[in-house]
């Protein structure tokens, strides 16, 4: 697995598909799934909270023109107890059911798929929150807890049983590594080593650093470049005055190096090999 | 060190990219409006356009091209995977299905089931007993207040019958309250049965002595008839929760040859429709309950009725999707 240079943590699953390609998620912890919880609890039972206010001055309205206040505080109250079911048990299998993740799953960024990563069905998600009732006990989700921290993919017995995980959900790519700017000049390309191979672990740091670069002060760049410079010059023979763009220029070769249709800053005079 | 390309990164994105644009732009739409809705042409380029973004990771990741770039693939490959993977079927077909799947299930899990009967049943009937023989009984497994004021209550019977409200209000109740312990009741069965086994006990108990109490204090006519009409579908349904919480229970306890995890993922994905169908059993109960077996309708009619709807739901618990099971290949 070759871009995976980093080993992965150990909050990563990895999951194969039919096609063979290996995806990478992460799963949530339990601190992000408390705070969607609290989410998901306030807008539940805010909703009951804001109903139980109305049906309140309905009776009180009602009992001034006398007559059936006894029908509308009946329905009031039968509507009021029909909510707070709903926000117990229909509310987190709907919302996960149809879209694979509540409100406060959405605000938090997570979502619920199986363990195979599939979108979950409302079976499962059904299952997995039939059963917050036993994760819940004995009181504030102990079990639930204790299930999740021994587990590897921080499942709860919902999730076990319905053999679902929550996931976070993935951030869009951040940004590429802006071209060398000004373009590698003749006499730089004369002096760069040919053949410059980097570990991947070294490629990927020097690639963050690289993507960041355009965020840096200058000074703070140079600082950062003068930490990693010494060694890596020392391996390749190379340095220009510039650390910053030493280093830039060796991962533009390393990245282009022995490619077809390279750029110019990645050729050296005759054909590299 | 060999490279798997001799194609830059730069080469490679020129000439994938459109292809990427196409399937991004196809699962966002599928994701909208449904893959069932997208257009013939549509659908037939979204798999294999899937398949080459899949080659396009697999290719980035092995050449080493630089992480955004496999960030962005493996991104767009996984909302085309989740996109293709979710196909799910018409509304109209899943409620049949599940009309026929929920007795089905019921009759697979019937050990179950009958030991659910008879952890509840039994205690019903030695809680009935007890306090029909010493009314006191059931004031150990109800506040005495509470008994005395339910059998004035079922004392004075129907005739002025429940106003509209009042009506609405004990439906509601009965929802958040006797949906809420049959859910339960399922659900704790994860621990082994147990749970299951001490809902399935206490409500037993409980609603015997009550009944035995309400009875030797001379109501036992106006409760059979009040209790006749949705009882059915409402111990029905606590039976058949708890059985469901018994089998998941079993399943971890004794897995056979299969691992705890999968026996317990096997028998849940099985049960759980049969709690989905008791928990609409226990809807159409608590609206019988709230607006018929309250009503001031004649004893003789709600007799007949209640006797119709054991008949229905036994009927239909031991027949309905008996046919098609056979007949399947």
């Amino acid at each position: 697995m070759g871009t995976h240079a980093l080993p992965p943590l150990d909050t990563d699953v990895a999951v194969e598909t039919p096609e063979h390609i290996v995806f990478r998620h992460r799963v949530a912890g339990p601190a992000r799934r408390a705070l969607a919880h609290a989410l998901d609890l306030v807008i539940c039972y805010g909703v009951v909270i804001a109903v139980a206010l109305v049906v309140a001055l309905a009776v009180v309205g009602g009992a001034g023109l006398g007559g059936a206040i006894s029908d509308s505080a009946g329905l009031g109250i039968g509507l009021l107890l029909v909510l707070l079911f709903a926000a117990q048990w229909i509310y987190f299998a709907a919302w996960e059911g149809l879209l694979g993740a509540t409100p406060g799953k959405m605000a938090a960024g997570i979502r619920v798929v199986t363990t195979d990563g599939r979108p979950v069905g409302p079976p499962q998600a059904a299952l997995r929150n039939l059963l917050r009732a036993a994760d819940l006990m004995p009181v504030g989700y102990v079990v639930g807890l204790a299930s999740m921290l021994l587990s590897h993919r921080f499942q709860r017995l919902g999730d076990r049983a319905a053999a679902t995980m929550v996931i976070i959900v993935p951030r869009a790519p951040r940004g590429f590594v802006a071209p060398i700017w000004p373009p590698p000049q003749p006499d730089e390309i004369a002096a760069m080593p040919a053949d410059v191979l980097f570990d991947p672990e070294e490629r990927a740091a020097l690639e963050l650093f690289l993507r960041r670069r355009a965020a840096l002060p200058a000074s703070r760049a140079n600082e950062l470049a003068r930490l990693v410079v010494g060694p890596i010059s020392r391996r390749f023979a190379f340095a220009v005055a510039d650390p910053v763009r030493t280093l830039a220029l060796l991962y533009d070769r390393a990245q282009h190096a022995g490619r077809d249709e390279a750029p110019r800053s990645a050729k050296r005079g005759a054909r590299w090999r | 060190m060999a490279l798997t390309s001799r194609l830059t990164e730069g080469a490679f994105v020129s000439s994938r990219q459109g292809a990427w644009g196409e399937l991004a732009h196809l699962s966002q739409r599928a994701a909208d409006v449904g893959l069932r809705r997208l257009a013939p042409a549509d659908l037939a380029r979204l798999s294999p356009g899937y398949r080459d973004a899949c080659a396009d990771l697999a290719h980035a990741r092995a050449a080493r091209y630089s992480a955004p770039l496999v960030e962005q693939l493996e991104l767009l490959a996984a909302q085309a995977h989740s996109t293709l993977y979710a196909a799910r079927r018409g509304q109209a077909a899943r409620v049949r299905e599940a009309f026929a799947a929920f007795p089905r299930a019921v009759r697979r899990r019937k050990g179950a089931v009958a030991l659910a009967a008879l952890l509840f049943f039994a205690p019903l009937a030695f809680g009935l007993l007890a306090s029909l023989s010493d009314p006191t009984f059931a004031f150990k497994v109800a506040p005495e207040a509470m008994l005395r004021q339910l059998s004035e209550a079922y004392a004075r019977g129907f005739d002025e019958g429940r106003r509209g409200g009042e009506g609405a209000l004990m439906a509601g109740f009965y929802v958040n309250n006797n949906v809420g312990i049959a859910l339960r009741c399922f659900a704790t069965g994860i621990f082994g049965g147990l749970g299951s086994a001490f809902y399935l006990f206490q409500n037993g108990l409980s609603i015997g002595a009550i009944l035995g109490y309400v009875i030797s204090q001379g109501a036992g006519a106006n409760i059979g008839v009040f209790i006749i009409g949705h009882g059915s579908f409402e111990l029905g349904a606590i039976v058949l929760a708890g059985g469901a919480g018994l089998s998941m229970g079993w399943s971890i306890v004794s897995p056979g040859e299969k691992t705890r995890l999968h026996s317990l993922q096997d028998t849940s994905k099985d049960v759980v429709v049969i709690v989905a169908g008791a928990a609409a059993m226990l809807l159409v109960a608590a609206l019988l309950e709230g607006f018929w077996s309250g009503s001031s309708l004649p004893a003789e009619v709600k007799l007949v009725f209640g006797g119709a709807m054991f008949a229905l739901v036994s009927a239909y618990l031991v027949l309905a999707g008996r046919a098609r099971a056979e007949g399947a290949p």
